[in-house]
């Protein structure tokens, strides 16, 4: 195991930011850290750079004790927060020099790594141009570039996507692929759902500072998230039509969205789609729903991702 | 509501919001108005000692000649007087700038007086700052002219003042007396809002976290702030020193190898300054608001622009617990009165003590912060 993590504890006061959380990382893995936010995901992975003390539990990183060797454990990870953190008058280069300097890289390592950074990561069109300069979407690779100049094996990225266009959000997830295929171990955190599935070997899905569950995203799915279902969305008018017409069927309601669920919801579908023609219903949407995690969160707390904690 | 009023209401909201950076700006000009009123607000702009030698000391009449100018020119508040035994002990405390001035009365001075024939006295006055100078020169040649009509009512010509050569050789000039003093600006504020800005900017833009989550040490972080705080003052001290030997010709010792330290230390003092500031500021505006208003306020007491003396008795005793005002001084001293490593020995050491407690204060407090975060 890369990362180990016992029972480890943060409060604020009466706050429990990170609640006895016990997890361990395998080396080459992409591990998720999946809640929404709030649920203590940040304070976590600042716990495991150094940047907060923890108050209870054990850390143990590529086989270093944090609490007496945070500055090794330091110098074995790139941390790439949900902020852009490069310096606005400086170019890209001078941003990577920079950072390469806090980790004392040597200039043929350095330049090996910028190579990296142009050839894999794509910064080469703007190394030499100033941060103030670029698109928002070349700020981030740029950022994620200059948290890994010093070639650490493990890397730990804070919401990497957050407030992305979806194209963007794609070429992202090619690029932490691209990360874990030369051999980096990922820890991520998200709330994105989808991202969490598309990219994690592993989830830890977190609430209220606890892990309430930690699998492969496919067994979660599988044993927390329920059937496949048909999922329905139609207009606030045609809610209770709608739900006269689908009667018959094991059904549930969330606004005005209705969700079947059958054996083999792909032998239904047609017939469905029948019932609501013939009723004059006009659908917004219909299409059948794989479990998702987001059912895997909304089965273990009762809420959505996307939901605020009060 | 109009977005222009909304954008006006936001920015003043947030403004009164930062207590600190309303504070600063309420407190500068505040700070300016007492200060200027305290320095420039009095009859007398200020007081300065000098020093009497008398060699006439033949009968009682003459020593209570003596005892009577130096009453004489106790009362007039503008000088406080000390009498010396001899004028090498006198001269001595001269070059050292404690007095500013020595007045020899010579032997035959009250006889002379006593019999209506031509009396003199001999002033040498220290040049080396020339407002002081002017002030003394006058404020001295003013009493003697008067001083003989209260002793001798029928003595009918002015006692005449005889100027001796002064300590630097050469009457100083104004730019010759700026240009040191000039030179010192950057350790106030080079030095202390680089050391300000670079920690408080870090932490405002984020890129501290950068910083912490790398394997450098809070003391490491330090040095390296405080190397380019020094390179930036050094580059200041520089241009200025360039340009003013450039454009002013000024007629002063360039003596590097005695600068170099001084300034040095004058400017580590400077950059502890602007750490604790740094530490203690919320936001980079208040840091660099309070950097500022403390740079422009301690301008005027460290004698940078004119002698500390201009200033009221009590502000004078701020100034001595300034180290900047020691940093100026044997800046000065080495520049004008082409001082030597032994003269500037006692600023080199007030320096140095200084900016150990500052550092070590600045790095703790550091610490303390770092460890909160």
């Amino acid at each position: 195991m890369i990362i180990e993590v016992e029972g480890l504890a943060k409060h604020y006061g009466e706050v429990k930011a990170v609640d006895g959380v016990s997890f361990s990382v395998e080396e080459g893995e992409i591990f998720g850290l999946l809640g929404p936010n709030g649920a203590g995901k940040t304070t976590l992975m600042e716990i495991l750079c150094g940047l907060r003390r923890f108050d209870k539990g054990k850390v143990t990183v590529l086989g270093f004790d944090l609490a007496k060797d945070s500055y090794k454990v330091r110098g074995t990870i790139g941390f790439c927060p949900q902020e852009t953190l490069l310096y606005d008058m400086l170019n890209v280069r001078e941003n990577f020099a920079f950072s390469a300097s806090l980790y004392s890289l040597d200039s043929k390592k350095f330049k090996e790594r910028v190579e990296f950074s142009t050839n894999v990561l794509g910064v080469g069109e703007f190394l030499n141009r100033r941060v103030q300069k670029l698109s928002g979407g070349m700020k981030r690779r740029a950022n994620l570039a200059a948290s890994i100049i010093h070639d650490p094996p493990i890397v730990i990225l804070d919401e990497p996507t957050v407030g992305f266009d979806p194209n963007v959000k794609r070429e992202f997830w090619e690029l932490i692929k691209t990360l874990k295929n030369h051999g980096k171990t990922v820890l991520l955190s998200t709330h994105d759902m989808y991202e969490a599935d598309e990219l994690c070997n592993r989830v830890a899905i977190m609430d209220k500072g606890r892990i309430v569950a930690l699998d492969k995203p496919h067994i979660l799915k599988t044993t927390l998230g329920g059937e496949t279902s048909i999922q329905i969305k139609v207009k606030e008018d045609q809610t209770k039509k709608t739900l006269k017409a689908l009667d018959k069927y094991d059904h549930i309601i969330r606004d005005n969205e209705i969700q079947i669920f059958a054996k083999n919801p792909w032998e239904i579908m047609p017939e469905v789609s029948n019932k609501l023609v013939s009723h004059g219903i006009l659908t917004e949407k219909i299409e059948i729903v794989e479990p998702t995690l987001e059912g895997v969160f909304i089965k273990l707390t009762g809420r959505r991702l996307t939901e605020e904690y009060k | 509501m109009n977005p222009i009023i909304g954008i006006a209401i936001k920015d003043v909201k947030t403004f009164f919001r930062e207590r600190g950076t309303l504070f600063w700006t309420i407190a500068f000009p505040v700070l300016m108005l007492l200060l200027f009123t305290a320095i420039f607000g009095r009859e007398i702009p200020f007081n300065a000692s000098i020093g009497i030698v008398n060699d006439d000391q033949a009968t009682p009449l003459s020593a209570n000649m003596t005892a009577s100018i130096i009453l004489g020119l106790n009362e007039t508040k503008i000088f406080t007087v000390k009498a010396f035994e001899n004028k090498t002990e006198a001269l001595e405390e001269l070059n050292a700038t404690t007095i500013r001035a020595v007045i020899t009365i010579p032997q035959s001075f009250t006889y002379n007086l006593t019999m209506g024939m031509p009396a003199s006295v001999s002033l040498a006055v220290d040049e080396t700052s020339p407002d002081i100078a002017r002030v003394v020169r006058d404020g001295i040649k003013t009493f003697f002219s008067e001083f003989y009509k209260h002793f001798n009512p029928t003595y009918n010509e002015p006692i005449s003042v005889i100027e001796e050569t002064t300590v630097a050789q050469v009457r100083i000039g104004y730019k010759e007396y700026i240009l040191p003093g000039v030179m010192c600006y950057p350790l106030l504020f080079s030095s202390m809002v680089a050391s300000t800005g670079a920690i408080v900017y870090e932490r405002e833009k984020g890129t501290l976290k950068k910083i912490r989550a790398s394997p450098i040490r809070p003391l490491g972080m330090l040095f390296g702030k405080t190397l380019a705080a020094l390179f930036q003052t050094a580059i200041s001290i520089l241009l200025i020193g360039f340009l003013g030997a450039v454009l002013l010709a000024p007629k002063v010792n360039w003596n590097i190898p005695l600068l170099a330290p001084i300034m040095f230390l004058g400017s580590m003092n400077g950059v502890a300054v602007g750490l604790l500031i740094s530490c203690i500021g919320r936001s980079p505006q208040e840091a660099s608001g309070a950097a500022t208003t403390i740079g422009i306020v301690l301008q005027f007491f460290i004698g940078m622009y004119f002698p500390i003396e201009y200033l009221p008795e009590y502000l004078q005793q701020i100034g001595k617990v300034i180290p900047m005002t020691y940093a100026a001084q044997a800046v000065r001293d080495i520049m004008i009165r082409n001082a030597t490593l032994s003269d500037i020995l006692q600023p080199m050491w007030i320096l140095i003590v200084s900016a150990i407690i500052l550092n070590v204060v600045g790095v703790l407090l550091y610490k303390r912060w770092v460890e909160k975060e």
